[in-house]
This record gives structure tokens, sequence and C-alpha cells, in this order.
């Protein structure tokens, strides 16, 4: 068959096949709904795709392939998208994959906790005895920073230079912790040795101010400021830093896989823990510009409010979506 | 196949059996989308700056969530959308695909996006150019774990206008490929000059018993026959 006859039998088809995927791009965005004839755009696609594979077969001219290939690999998109979008696939999430994602990958978890706690608490220690060591972490500014930051006078805690509004210091929070989550969880492409380093330089940060302020005397101001939100910025970082071991540990022993097909998994089942750590984050951050920094809320309710979250936080990872529905 | 050396094209295998060509886009074109996505989020950002600073500290706050959002979900936001692409990537003509053909899905968005914070390092996406440059299919790291690619956005299919000649029936038994090739040059006939025209045709003179000769006249011929091997009587 010449390629001028093969075009004038199936011509009818493909323009058919067009139209209908045309009408069905159209009734996603809205328009005027027309009713969408499954079984015929299926048929017509297997019917297309045959011309296509036998014009390849047969070597027909450029134009020819071309146009097919354009018509099989529009209608592939449309007919094997993926939907998981809207709202019922976000409380999916957060529901049951998050929390069983977590649990799923419990040895990384294990591991990230013991990079992040050693340095914390091997810091704070060394600080606290010695603490002008605090200054191999974190430059003589800053310390001086923190130490006004939790002094206690002003009306606000955990701030340079007293009062400023609750609403930028949450914009500020919300960018620098997740960008410090992500660097734990992308650094872990980097055979998991970036997850390592950004997890314990992260721990050994905050064990060295903790041990610093501590030895200063302004311990009672620094831990009722921090308790409640560490609830959740604290397990977060963690959570990101154990799916980048995650990946790291599937690039360095990828098993039966090859490495790339290992790395890939791995990040399609890692991601989850990074959607729960980004809203972890979000709570982390309003609690701490709105909760901690008002210093109008006396200790008790604090620690009672920073117990409540401790134990839901515990409570939501360990138990939440265990039930097979 | 002669063309998979030449070309970067990846083939992504579809269920019913047949592969689809993608065509990963290189460093260049995504650069320079890269820079133009970066002009757009900056005029943003400005006007943003100008828009908030009248609302003193919530303003400022809207500010800095803007500025996370337009860091981190001004690429996975448009890459959902029907185009596949961010607008510098659409004025470039390329989009991102799962690799194997399919539009992007949300949670590789996510991913590849996210990695970039490991593209980035050491300093401005030295490691995400090195592991595009090493690889033929031009993916960064993200694009590795995600198991995405930025591929150019097909274009329309020509409609084909062949020089018009007499058919003629080829004087040797001619395989289907080197048919296809006589198509092609007769297809291109019009963006070559004659001499040049003359000069590839010559190359293909056997096919209509001229083999040796060249000049206007074989050309015509070849054309005459490219004419009838699509199927002109």
């Amino acid at each position: 068959m010449t390629p001028i006859q093969f075009e004038q039998l199936y011509e009818r088809d493909w323009d058919e096949l067009r139209a209908m995927l045309g009408q069905l791009r159209g009734s996603q965005q809205g328009k005027p709904r027309v009713l969408i004839q499954g079984e015929r755009i299926a048929s017509l696609y297997r019917r297309t795709c045959e011309h296509l594979a036998l014009a390849r077969a047969r070597s027909y001219p450029a134009y020819l392939v071309d146009r097919l290939d354009q018509i099989t690999s529009d209608a592939h998109q449309l007919i094997y998208q993926h939907r998981e979008y809207g709202f019922a696939r976000l409380k999916q999430i957060f529901t049951e994959d998050f929390p069983r994602a977590v649990r799923a990958h419990a040895a990384y978890l294990w591991v990230s906790l013991a990079l992040f706690a050693v340095p914390t608490l091997a810091l704070g220690f060394i600080v606290y005895f010695r603490p002008e060591l605090v200054l191999t972490v974190i430059d003589a500014s800053s310390v001086a920073n923190f130490e006004q930051m939790y002094s206690g006078v002003g009306d606000a805690l955990g701030r340079p230079g007293g009062a400023q509004s609750d609403w930028l210091m949450f914009g500020f929070y919300i960018r620098n912790n997740i960008g410090v989550a992500f660097q734990c969880f992308a650094g872990g492409l980097f055979a998991g040795l970036g997850s390592v380093f950004f997890i314990a330089y992260n721990g050994a940060l905050g064990g060295a101010v903790a041990g610093y302020l501590t030895q200063r005397g302004l311990g009672s101001t620094f831990y009722a400021f921090v308790v409640t939100h560490a609830a959740f910025e604290l397990t977060a970082t963690v959570l990101a830093g154990a799916a980048g071991l995650r990946l790291g540990h599937a690039l360095l022993v990828p098993g039966r896989l090859t490495r790339l097909q290992s790395l890939v998994a791995a990040s399609r089942e890692s991601v989850v823990i990074i959607y729960g750590v980004v809203l972890m984050l979000l709570i982390a951050a309003a609690l701490e510009a709105f909760w901690d920094a008002a210093t109008w809320i006396p200790l008790p309710v604090r620690y009672s409010v920073a117990a409540v979250c401790w134990i839901a936080v515990i409570a939501y990872l360990t138990l939440q979506g265990r039930r097979a529905r | 196949m002669t063309r998979s050396v030449l070309d970067t094209i990846v083939a992504a295998e579809t269920p019913e059996g047949i592969t689809l060509e993608l065509r990963p886009a290189g460093l260049c074109s995504r650069a320079c989308a890269f820079l133009l996505d970066g002009l757009i989020r900056f005029a943003i950002f400005y006007a943003l700056a100008v828009a908030t600073v009248l609302f003193g500290g919530v303003g400022l706050a809207v500010y800095l969530i803007m500025l996370f959002a337009l860091e981190w979900l001004y690429p996975v936001i448009f890459e959902l959308t029907r185009w596949g692409a961010t607008p510098g990537k659409r004025a470039l003509g390329i989009k991102v695909v799962m690799d194997n053909g399919l539009p992007i899905t949300p949670a590789a968005s996510f991913t590849r996006n996210l990695l970039r914070v490991a593209d980035f390092l050491p300093f401005f996406y030295g490691f995400g150019v090195v592991c595009l440059l090493l690889r033929k299919d031009y993916k960064r790291l993200g694009d590795l774990a995600a198991a995405t690619l930025v591929v150019y956005q097909p274009r329309e299919a020509k409609k084909l206008v062949l020089a018009e000649a007499a058919p003629l029936a080829p004087a040797i038994p001619v395989a289907l490929p080197d048919q296809a090739a006589v198509i092609a040059l007769a297809a291109r006939a019009a963006r070559l000059t004659g001499a040049r025209l003359d000069e590839l045709a010559a190359l293909a003179a056997p096919i209509s018993g001229d083999a040796g000769r060249s000049g206007p006249e074989v050309t015509t011929r070849v054309l005459g026959v490219a004419n009838w091997f699509l199927g002109r009587r």
C-alpha cells in the first residue's frame, strides 16, 4: 500500500480521534460539556496506534509518521493521566499515607534521631561546662544576639531587638525552617552524607545554644520558648533527615535494582514524609510566632500545652492510619 | 537505528506496544527557561515588595510567605497545569513529563523541585549542570530521583508539500528506508538551491535509471520517482 492510499483510507479515524481528544480536553477545562464516548476514543486510539506501528514498519515518509506520532502521544497523555489532586487526596495523605510512611521508615528514623540527638547532647554538655567553646559553632555576634533574645526584657521572647510583629516572624520561620528541612532531605542524594551533615549540624547548633544559655542562667526563658514548637520542628527535621537517609541508603545499597531504579523507588516512598514535614513546620512556625513568643502566658500553661503537643505528635505518628479500611 | 545514534531521542513504550519519541531539552534551553522564570519571579517579588511595604509587619509577613511560595511552589504549581511547564519553559517550547511520556504527577513535581537544593550545590546549580551534561537524556539530580524528563513540546506535523513532477516508476527495486529518504528529499526540494538539489538528486540517480549523470532533467526524474513512491500514478 502506498503512503497516499494509507492516508486516504484511515485519515477519517485520525481526524475523529483528534476531534474527540479536543472535546475531552475542553470538558476538563469546564467548557460546555459534551457526552464523551470513552469506548469510541479507546478503540480509535488503539487503531491509530496500529497505524503508527504499520507506518513505522513500512518506512512511510516522515510527515505521516510524525502526524500519527503526535496524535497518539496526545491521546496517550490524556488517557493515561494520573489524577491525584484535590482535598480527598490531601486528606488521605495526612490521615493515612504520611504516618504510615513514617512507620515504614522506622529504622531510618532512629538513625536520624541519633544523628540529631548525639551532637545536641554532646555540644550541650561541652558548652555548658566550657562556655567559650560555643564560638566553635556560632560566631560572637550571634551569641550576643541569642543572649539578648532570651534575657527576658521586652515583651516578646526569642527575638532580637525586642518586639517585632508576630506575623513577620511567622514568615521568617516558615522560610528558614522549611529550607533547613529540605536541605536535610536533598542532602540524601549525595550518598546520604549531605543528610548526615545537615542533621548533625543542626543538632550541634541547637545543643550549643541550649548549653550556653543554660550556663548563663537563661535556661528557664529559653526552654519555655522552645518546648512547644519543638514538638513539631525537631520532629519534622528528624523526619526530613530520615527521608534523606533513605535516599542515600537506596543509592548505596540498591539490592536487585539498578542504582537509578532504587533511587526512584526510594524517593517515591520517602517524599510522602516530606509532605507531612511541610505541614508540621507550618504548625511549628505558627506556634513559634504567635504562642511561644507571648510573655503573658504563665509557665504552667506553657508546659502543659507543650506536653499535649508532644503527646499528640507522637500519638499521631505511631497510631494514626493503623486500621485497614 | 541510525536515527538513535545521531539524535538524543528517548523512546518510551506505551501499553499499546508503540514507542513514543521524546526529545529531551538540553542545557541551553533549560538555562534560558530558568532565567526567564527568574525574571518573572523577580518582577513579582518587586511588585509585592512595593505593595506590602505599606502594611507594616503583616505586609512583611505576607511578603516573606510569598517569597517562600515563589521559591518552592512556583514551579510545582505551574508544572501541574495543563501545559506541564512554568511560563519560562512554555516560552522556550519545553515541558516536564514523566520519563514514560505521561503527564507529570504531583509527587514527581514536588520531588524534582525539592531536590533543586541538591542540584544547586556547591554553587549555582553546579551538580545539576554536571549531571545534566553527563547524561544523554539531560536529567539533573532532581529529574533522576523523580523519574521526570524535560522535553521539547512536539510541534504540529507539517502538511507535506512535494515538488511537482510527473510520477515515474523506479528503474530498480528500492528498499523502504531509501524510499523514505527520496520522499524526504522531494519534500525539501523547495527549500534547497537549484544547484544543491541537483547535487543531492544525483546521489539518488540510479533509481530513475540515470546512474552517473546529473542535471535538472535527472533531478526532475528523481522527483518523479519520489512522487511514484508516495503513491501518485
